[in-house]
């Protein structure tokens, strides 16, 4: 099984909880005979490619150097995921299974590379701008929320950490909860949930998932 | 090749959107290359009105939804519908088993999409670059023209050639992205002469009353009401030229600096010799322009100059500024007249000149309508255009990605 895993941290640039949980997630996958090629930021400290425990770790940097705020930073570093992650396709001759994108920043390129090339992804939730925002409904608010629900929609499953986090998923967004994974790092089960989640979406067929 | 050569033109307007001089381009061009034997896949933003989906004379349009997301400003306005766009090309890619050839993105506008679909589909992409920030602005002063700067750069740093309309913007792009010479290449726009000569017959003395006195003389304005079109320097000439000629001042289009300069003309007593008509309809703009005494292109920044060649395919005289691509079009006291740029004493000049003298009018709107007939000719140039898109298509197919 071969997984893209996006994400906009990924150490050594720790912003928050979500490093650290990709790289294990990255780690573990490899133990468990899954490839993980994580695609993510890169920035002074690191260089282009490199592979920490056997995780092919692809970074892409911003084309566009000059941004006047975090909206549009993401948005145009897009299409740099979408290269990287098109390279990744392209040399393993498509035989990519699944994307898992962590938080919205690289929805865009998820969406973009499951309708192009009919890859299907799961829309790993760490955290919600309903939440990070306290409520703030701005525009520049309500952009990042658009970009939320086109995630949730377009998404094949959503993993999500808690099961507070499903019901404010199902709150906010009016996702059918049969969509939503709870999965809670903490949990013994947490990589075995993991991979049999990542099975039913590529697997697809119905009886596969209800056996699961 | 196995199937008729496919290209996907991506833009932020085509009719009935039109905003600027993009959307009359990518029409021209799209449906004189589907004469050409080239398919044409047309992806831009929708309209209220317009259907999702149809074939305009032999092109595929297809309308995204481009206010889906809620934006804080206009350049991540750009940015979010590019989302949708580049998700709702792909789709339709796919659903063509990939039978794309090139993506020919028009403006940073379509950037974002322009470079995904590239690397995601690996297939060439070709940009034309109709404007750029720094020339609009005339300079770059702040991060959010920077971010625009810096995303045009990345957009000709990502095609595999770079089109521009006229031999100064061609320079002009080089040198403000830095690109090497072969990658550049100049087709210029057109115009569509047909559609100013349907309904020679009709009398549109009627229809000229609307705007203006049978005595008054009618000078005309088309184009966005901002500061690089130049606007203001005909404000600022229009007491300059009442001296001398009795004549009415229409000004088409809309932009931010309508409010000011209508003020302006208020507080100077002459509202009644200036009309803001805002946007008009093709057929309302084509009839000024076959009405109007004399056509003036202002502008302090120009890349082509599409409008002088509309004035020059209604037989109107026109007075431009010698600046940018205006400068290559017309010829001064041959095809029409050039003035000094920024300069309403000059601008006054040149228009009192072709009004007052009606023998000197008469030679130049005829050299220029027989220019426009030969050189910006859209089945010319959607030849020019149809042979990049090969020489294109035959470097790719030694490329890697091939």
């Amino acid at each position: 099984m071969r997984v893209i895993i996006f994400s906009w941290e990924f150490p050594p640039r720790i912003v928050g909880e979500l490093a650290n949980y990709v790289r294990a997630l990255a780690v573990q996958l490899v133990k468990n005979n899954v490839e993980p090629y994580v695609v993510t930021y890169h920035d002074y400290l690191t260089g282009p490619y490199e592979e920490p425990k056997g995780t092919k770790t692809y970074r892409v940097t911003n084309p566009v150097r000059t941004h006047i705020g975090v909206l549009t930073w993401v948005l145009t570093l897009n299409q740099e995921v979408e290269r990287a992650a098109a390279n990744i396709y392209y040399k393993s001759n498509k035989q990519i299974d699944l994307i898992d994108t962590h938080d919205w920043h690289f929805i865009p390129a998820a969406v973009t590379l499951k309708k192009a090339l009919n890859l299907p992804f799961i829309y790993s939730v760490e955290s919600l701008e309903e939440h990070r925002s306290h409520g703030a409904n701005s525009p520049f608010n309500m952009a990042i929320k658009s970009i939320e629900w086109l995630g949730l929609y377009e998404a094949k499953k959503v993993i999500v950490k808690s099961e507070w986090m499903q019901d404010e998923v199902t709150r906010i967004y009016k996702v059918p909860i049969d969509k939503i994974k709870v999965i809670p790092p903490k949990s013994t089960t947490w990589m075995k949930e993991i991979l049999e989640t990542y099975k039913s979406v590529i697997g697809g067929s119905v009886s596969e998932w209800l056996t699961n | 090749m196995a199937h008729e050569l496919t290209v996907m033109m991506l833009t932020w307007e085509f009719p009935p959107r039109i905003i600027g001089g993009i959307s009359p381009h990518v029409y021209n061009l799209s449906k004189s290359l589907a004469k050409n034997d080239v398919k044409v896949y047309v992806v831009t933003c929708d309209f209220p009105g317009a259907p999702q989906h149809e074939v305009v004379e032999g092109v595929e349009v297809f309308r995204i939804d481009s206010y889906k997301n809620p934006s804080p400003d206009f350049a991540t306005w750009v940015y979010l519908m590019n989302i949708n766009m580049q998700k709702e090309a792909a789709a339709l890619v796919n659903s063509l088993d990939g039978k794309v050839d090139i993506f020919h993105a028009h403006d940073w506008l379509v950037a974002n999409s322009g470079i995904g679909l590239k690397h995601v589909f690996r297939k060439p992409l070709l940009a034309t670059i109709h404007s750029t920030e720094i020339g609009r602005r005339n300079g770059i002063h702040f991060d959010y023209e920077r971010m625009i700067h810096e995303t045009e750069a990345w957009l000709t740093y990502e095609a595999w050639k770079v089109i521009c309309c006229s031999n100064y913007m061609v320079s002009h792009v080089k040198w403000a992205f830095w690109l090497p010479e072969d990658k550049m290449i100049m087709i210029p726009n057109g115009v569509n002469i047909q559609e100013y000569e349907k309904n020679q017959n009709v009398d549109l003395s009627l229809f000229r009353r609307r705007f203006a006195l049978p005595e008054e003389k009618i000078v005309l304005f088309v184009g966005r009401l901002v500061y690089e079109k130049g606007i203001h320097v005909l404000i600022n000439a229009v007491p300059k030229v009442l001296e001398k000629v009795n004549a009415k001042f229409v000004v088409v289009g809309n932009g931010y600096m309508k409010e000011p300069l209508s003020n302006l003309v208020k507080s100077i007593g002459l509202a009644h010799k200036v009309i803001f008509t805002g946007f008009v309809d093709d057929e309302t703009l084509r009839n000024l322009q076959k009405c109007a005494d004399v056509s003036v292109v202002p502008s302090l920044f120009e890349p082509f100059g599409i409008v002088a060649i509309e004035a020059m395919a209604a037989k109107t005289p026109v007075v431009v500024s010698d600046t940018g691509g205006l400068s290559e079009i017309v010829e001064h006291d041959v095809t029409g007249v050039k003035v000094y740029p920024n300069n309403p004493n000059s601008l006054a000049w040149g228009i009192t000149k072709v009004l007052l003298d009606e023998n000197y009018a008469n030679r130049l709107k005829n050299n220029a309508y027989k220019k426009a007939q030969e050189k910006y000719n859209w089945d010319k140039i959607s030849q020019q255009t149809k042979t990049i898109y090969e020489t294109v298509l035959n470097e790719y197919s030694k490329s890697f990605w091939a």
